[in-house]
């Protein structure tokens, strides 16, 4: 160090380094992505990289199995021709689009309908063989491996169907205006585009993203609020799990204008609070929109420690309803038992007899490039046991008549 | 003692980009940075009811983890590229241009340097313009804090070679 030039270029390197380090740092939203991260793996860290991987999905967790574990079984089924092959549903015109509408999804209901016929609608597809669920299950129920093996069906509850015709609603595909402009209502500002994302919007507090319809597994357009770290904890005395996220989605104008009911997933941090969606089907009641697994979805809010840290919801799109000639009760029930085992004269191991004694009628969404459709489907259950688990069995059969689906 | 420590959330914001910086100039690429500092501060989350401020400073504790998770992933790394090359019989890749070309934006250029240093030197230069003090230095590279020094200002000198040499 005795050169005086030599010295001077030291310290100029020193303070080139200075600024270097000063400026290399993470891509903006980086830092929001990881607290989000970190907060969500609090309760189960072996699960990190899948809360990132799984980023858009929403992040969904299992808890842990104790040992009187109560398992569920989903089989799900695919419902292409099985009607059909029953031989039921032949006697119905053909486009029975009969009743037409049109209604937003940010109105309660579809009730207000419009002449409109959407001709044929896709068929659903549902996940077909065994998968693990839990968010349906008794509070002290824990999810297992799903039951791997094949199931005798049979039939032990009453499902006296009074209707013959369900809406079936369709609507848009969402463009990127729509998504400006939901994001402009929030007060959000574009920053990128991309990523399989329509936009990717930064407020104050929060960054927010907006996606449309995914193809498989099918799922609804959809806004993720992702809070940063100066996103304050909602302050109410007193207040439940629920009220907190009520007063969030109030503080931005975010209440799901639709029916719902609550359930509250408080087995791990962060506690998440689901408004489960509900369509009406005039002549019966409530549906459920359910996904391909049967599990029921809407709108979450994500709370840790009383602080939003994630909010997910369909993103409001104008839709239009169709009512559609479905299937009968007997139908849908031979379809759905159609889908035991074949019996085997000397089976290696024993077949499990499941007794469906559950059926309801719920929505699935069912993507169809740039028209894609909630249509009715039934929902049969029950519950069996197997290798000292009970597990809960699931089948979902689409409720259109054959006569009026695609093939 | 657990009064002392503070909110994880204030370390986090005030070290995440510190750490970034650091494991940016070990690694010398975003995406390997991004993925080893989101271990870093995963690891340091869950052993945060374990720091005691009376052992050590939030900087030093953040840094240690930082520079150990820096290690594991050029021993995955390394075990990566062998078995690749083991399989495809080819040498390692040369540089995109285009990622190059990028790359000669002069801090970005400047820490591809440094991350191009021997392994204990570019410890000493990616510590220490962290932040790190070289008692604090010395301590996570297991030598005195007049060691350090002198480790710090030898990568200093190397560095200016290795810049002058290709024009940084």
């Amino acid at each position: 160090m005795s050169d005086p030039d030599e010295e001077l270029e030291l310290q100029a390197l020193q303070r080139q380094l200075d600024d270097a380090f000063e400026t290399t740092r993470p891509r903006t939203g980086f830092e929001d992505e990881l607290w989000l991260r970190m907060q969500s793996s609090r309760a189960a860290p072996s699960r990190l990289r899948d809360a990132l991987s799984g980023f858009f999905q929403v992040i969904r967790e299992v808890p842990a199995v104790p040992a009187a574990a109560v398992a569920a079984l989903l089989v799900v089924v695919i419902g292409v021709g099985v009607v059909a092959l029953s031989g039921v549903g032949r006697s119905g015109p053909t486009g029975g689009a009969s009743t037409a509408g049109s209604a937003n999804l940010s109105a309660p209901d579809a009730g207000q309908l419009y002449a409109g016929n959407f001709g044929r609608v896709p068929t659903p597809v549902f996940n077909n063989g065994a998968k693990s669920s839990s968010s349906t299950q008794p509070a002290t129920a824990q999810a297992a491996a799903g039951y791997p093996g094949p199931v005798q069906l049979t039939w032990t509850g009453k499902f006296d169907l009074t209707i013959s015709t369900a809406l079936v609603f369709r609507y848009k595909e969402p463009s990127t205006n729509d998504a400006d402009q939901f994001a402009s209502a929030l007060g959000a500002v574009l920053r990128t585009r991309g990523d399989g994302f329509l936009g990717s919007y930064q407020a104050s507090d929060y960054t927010l993203k907006v996606r449309g319809t995914v193809q498989t597994p099918p799922s609804s357009p959809a806004y993720f609020i992702f809070s940063s770290l100066s996103m304050p904890p909602v302050e109410a005395a007193g207040a439940t799990q629920q009220d907190l996220a009520d007063i969030f989605l109030a503080q931005h104008s975010l209440q799901p204008q639709w029916s719902y009911t609550v359930a509250i997933d408080s087995s791990s941090d962060p506690v998440k609070v689901r408004y489960q969606r509900q369509f009406q089907a005039p002549g019966y009641g409530a549906a459920y929109l359910v996904d391909v697994n049967g599990e029921r979805y809407g709108l979450e809010v994500d709370l840790s420690a009383n602080r939003p840290v994630l909010a997910s919801g369909p993103l409001p799109v104008s839709i239009d309803a169709a009512d559609y000639k479905i299937v009968s009760s007997n139908d849908a029930i031979r379809a759905a038992l159609a889908f035991s085992s074949p019996a085997q004269s000397a089976p290696a191991t024993p077949i499990p007899s499941v007794q469906l004694n559950q059926a309801e009628l719920v929505y699935v969404l069912v993507p169809a490039g740039n028209h894609s459709f909630y249509e009715p489907a039934f929902m049969f259950s029950g519950k069996f046991q197997a290798n000292n688990q009970t597990y809960v069995q699931r089948i979902l059969v689409p409720a259109v008549d054959p006569s009026q689906r695609a093939p | 003692m657990l009064a002392d420590r503070p909110p994880f959330e204030d370390m986090y914001r005030e070290y995440l980009g510190r750490i970034y910086a650091y494991v940016r100039a070990q690694v010398g690429g975003s995406a390997d940075a991004e993925d080893i500092t989101a271990q870093v501060f995963m690891n340091a989350y869950q052993a945060y009811a374990r720091f005691e401020t009376r052992n050590t400073t939030p900087a030093a504790w953040l840094f240690r983890i930082a520079r150990n998770a820096t290690l594991d992933h050029f021993r995955a790394q390394g075990r990566r590229d062998r078995l690749r090359r083991t399989i495809e019989r080819q040498p390692l890749a040369e540089e995109d241009p285009a990622h190059q070309a990028e790359e000669r934006i002069q801090y970005r250029a400047l820490m591809t340097k440094v991350a191009q240093l021997p392994e204990r030197q570019r410890e000493a230069i990616s510590l220490r313009h962290s932040g790190l003090s070289f008692d604090e230095v010395g301590g996570l590279l297991g030598c005195s804090e007049d060691a350090a020094k002198m480790l710090y200002h030898r990568a200093l000198k190397a560095l200016r070679e290795v810049a002058q040499k290709e024009g940084v």
